[in-house]
């Protein structure tokens, strides 16, 4: 009896296992269809979201694919592109960079889609940038690292773009904008030695503000895992940082900018984009004084009425990445109405995009770089837990 | 300078402390490793995250709870994972592999149930700071290390005093034999994985107010389990020296050789311990019974 008991209980393991397994490629969004080409009628644009929607990185994908479908469904709503509709398939990267080409290949040879509305993630654009040459799909991404958008012989990859300025760019507007308007002379950096994203910030800043005059007197790489931060940051201290600058994610800045405080550092912290809110109501009052860079100002009134309208629709706050899947949909369908949904044609179109009015400023693409041109970036100061507006900055300022 | 660097390592070390005080007082009585420890942490530190936000309450009824709801869910787990093998007498391994099971399993219900973002406790104190002879302190470091030593002290207290603490300890010693002798044992070891959880609870909150709240926050079980190495398996009070000793060492070695390195060398110490002092610091009765 027993034993029939111990297979049983094997069988029904197995079951569930399988089950499980049967399940995982079907990820929450409802307009992930790997069926595509038989459901999507005949008349739809078809673009592809490659985001990361359950993974570590969820609150950045999430926030891309939900402004990418709000600005489809203006679009929709206002008749669509030259009478059609637009069509979103999102696939889950899971934060996986196997998941993520997986989801690639299948977005370009059987969803046959016309562009790919890419992650802000750095690991994984850098791995599909050199298979995307096989193919003749546009990538509008927004992982600022070089490696992304440009191949090691200095020329660009074809079908990868970047929509928001590079590391090069923001890490010098960081760097000109704490030299030239706070005044700082001596920066201690503390930053994530295993994180694309943190470590591309780094030569960049230091370049800057020592061409400015400024000194980096001491840095101090972590690890992923490192959770205690006081240490770190008194070498920083001790060392005569007058200001720390600390381009990391929004987790460990939660931390940095926490115990900064707690070993008595009253002087300015410089952070990347993730000091972006939520990070001011996160971090509490010890958040208060750091200086960050946004692609966005949240003031802006057609910004803060399509941030109510999320939070009505959906009790979510909408984050700046949100901004960033919304403009590249606008810029698609502006092409798209143009030039017609060849990837082909849509591909030479965005290269030598110039001068759209997005949300996010005003973008040029340089068809040398695959970067924008130009773009300013908003300089912010977290004041009382909320951001405040200082100044819009551009790297050739 | 440098006293800041110990004020440091001795915060660190008190969490440290706890972890493996938790993991000691199981191995004292079942001689096996509770790897479902640190997922317990994470779990307890969850449920005294959402009654927080929920109630809007200050640090010590969180605190409350999430001992009561980290005991409660190891006494469950000790009845759901261990106790029929400990009634069979079988192998140390199954408990091994029953407890790393165990640990997967709480960590899986937290990630489907808070999903695999991060998660802040809300504000306990106005201000984070306080300064103690021109030193500079963190509230919660300070609070964290108060919590542990009382907790830690009123452990010692009661199983060196009470009657329930010396049939625990003899339970822990020859188990057969304190059954004969009419000691209650599994109500005994029912106890041992409450107080284990109940410590879980309150490490996990305090792990959390400091390093943010996430799924794998229970990984950092694993410094707990150098700390009772060095310290010696088994042995509480080798185990309270074990993880000062650790978080001392720790941040030492951050400030002088980086944390890229600072792991490898808590490692090394621990192999070092491993090759010359295998019982650890304070252990001796444990060797020969493990």
């Amino acid at each position: 009896m027993k034993k029939f008991l111990a297979i049983f209980l094997a069988v029904l393991m197995i079951v569930g296992m399988t089950a499980c397994g049967s399940s995982q490629p079907e990820a929450e969004s409802p307009s992930e269809t790997p069926q595509q080409e038989e459901t999507a009628p005949e008349g739809d644009i078809v673009i592809g979201v490659l985001q990361d929607i359950t993974g570590v990185t969820s609150t950045l994908g999430k926030m891309v694919q939900e402004g990418a479908q709000w600005a489809a469904d203006e679009i929709n709503a206002a008749g669509g592109i030259n009478g059609r509709k637009v069509k979103l398939v999102t696939y889950d990267t899971k934060a996986d960079v196997q998941e993520a080409i997986n989801a690639y290949n299948r977005m370009t040879t059987t969803d046959k889609v016309s562009a790919i509305i890419g992650p802000p993630v750095a690991n994984i654009t850098i791995a599909i940038a050199p298979i995307s040459e096989q193919y003749n799909v546009p990538v509008l991404h927004f992982a600022i690292d070089d490696r992304a958008t440009i191949k090691d012989d200095g020329t660009p990859y074809k079908n990868m773009f970047l929509f928001q300025p590079s590391a090069k760019q923001q890490g010098a507007i960081m760097g000109k904008f704490a030299v030239e308007e706070q005044g700082l002379k001596k920066f201690g950096i503390i930053y994530n030695q295993s994180n694309a994203y943190s470590v591309s910030l780094l030569e960049p800043f230091k370049n800057t503000v020592e061409s400015l005059g400024a000194k980096v007197v001491a840095e101090v790489p972590y690890q992923p895992n490192d959770k205690d931060f006081k240490t770190m940051l008194n070498k920083l201290v001790s060392a005569g940082a007058e200001a720390i600058y600390a381009p990391n994610y929004t987790q460990e800045l939660i931390l940095i900018v926490q115990q900064a405080r707690a070993i008595g550092f009253d002087g300015r912290l410089i952070c990347g984009l993730d000091a972006c809110p939520p990070f001011p109501t996160l971090c509490g009052p010890e958040a208060d004084g750091v200086i960050y860079i946004n692609n966005i100002t949240e003031t802006e009134p057609q910004i803060q009425g399509i941030i109510e309208a999320y939070k009505q629709k959906t009790g979510n706050d909408a984050t700046n990445k949100f901004f960033l899947g919304y403009d590249v949909m606008k810029i698609l369908a502006k092409i798209i109405e143009e030039v017609g949904d060849d990837p082909v044609a849509i591909r030479d179109a965005i290269e030598n995009l110039s001068g759209f009015q997005g949300l996010t400023g005003n973008i040029t693409i340089d068809p040398n770089t695959h970067q924008t041109k130009g773009l300013e970036m908003v300089m912010h100061e977290i004041q009382n837990q909320a951001p405040v507006m200082l100044k819009r900055y551009s790297a050739e300022q | 300078m440098s006293i800041q660097i110990i004020i440091n390592g001795l915060a660190v070390g008190s969490v440290y402390a706890l972890i493996a005080t938790g993991f000691s007082l199981i191995f004292n009585i079942l001689k096996f490793s509770n790897f479902s420890h640190g997922a317990l942490m994470t779990l307890s530190a969850f449920i005294g995250y959402f009654f927080a936000v929920k109630t809007g309450s200050s640090l010590i009824p969180v605190i409350i709870v999430s001992m009561l709801a980290g005991g409660l869910v190891a006494y469950i787990g000790e009845f759901v994972a261990f106790r029929k093998i400990t009634l069979r007498s079988t192998s140390p391994v199954y408990y091994f592999v029953s407890s790393i099971t165990l640990g997967t399993l709480y960590e899986g219900i937290v990630t489907i149930w808070v999903g695999p973002n991060f998660y802040n406790y809300p504000r306990f104190f106005q201000s984070m700071v306080v300064n103690i002879g021109g030193f500079v302190i963190s509230k919660p470091d300070l609070i964290m290390f108060i919590s542990s030593c009382l907790a830690l002290a009123l452990l010692v207290i009661f199983i060196q005093k009470t009657r329930l603490g010396r049939a625990l300890r003899s339970v822990s010693f020859d188990r057969d034999t304190a059954g004969l002798m009419g000691i209650n044992v599994f109500g005994i070891i029912q106890l041992a994985f409450f107080i284990s959880g109940a410590l879980a609870g309150l490490s996990g909150v305090f792990l959390g107010i400091n390093y943010t709240l996430y799924p794998q926050l229970g990984n950092l079980v694993v410094k707990g389990f150098i700390a009772s190495v060095i310290g010696g398996l088994g042995s509480i009070f080798g185990a309270v020296v074990g993880a000062i000793l650790l978080g001392l060492t720790e941040t030492l070695l951050i400030n002088f050789v980086g944390s890229g390195y600072a792991p490898v060398f808590s490692f090394l110490i621990m192999l070092a311990f491993l090759l010359i002092r295998p019982q650890g610091i304070a252990g001796s009765n444990v060797q020969e019974k493990a």
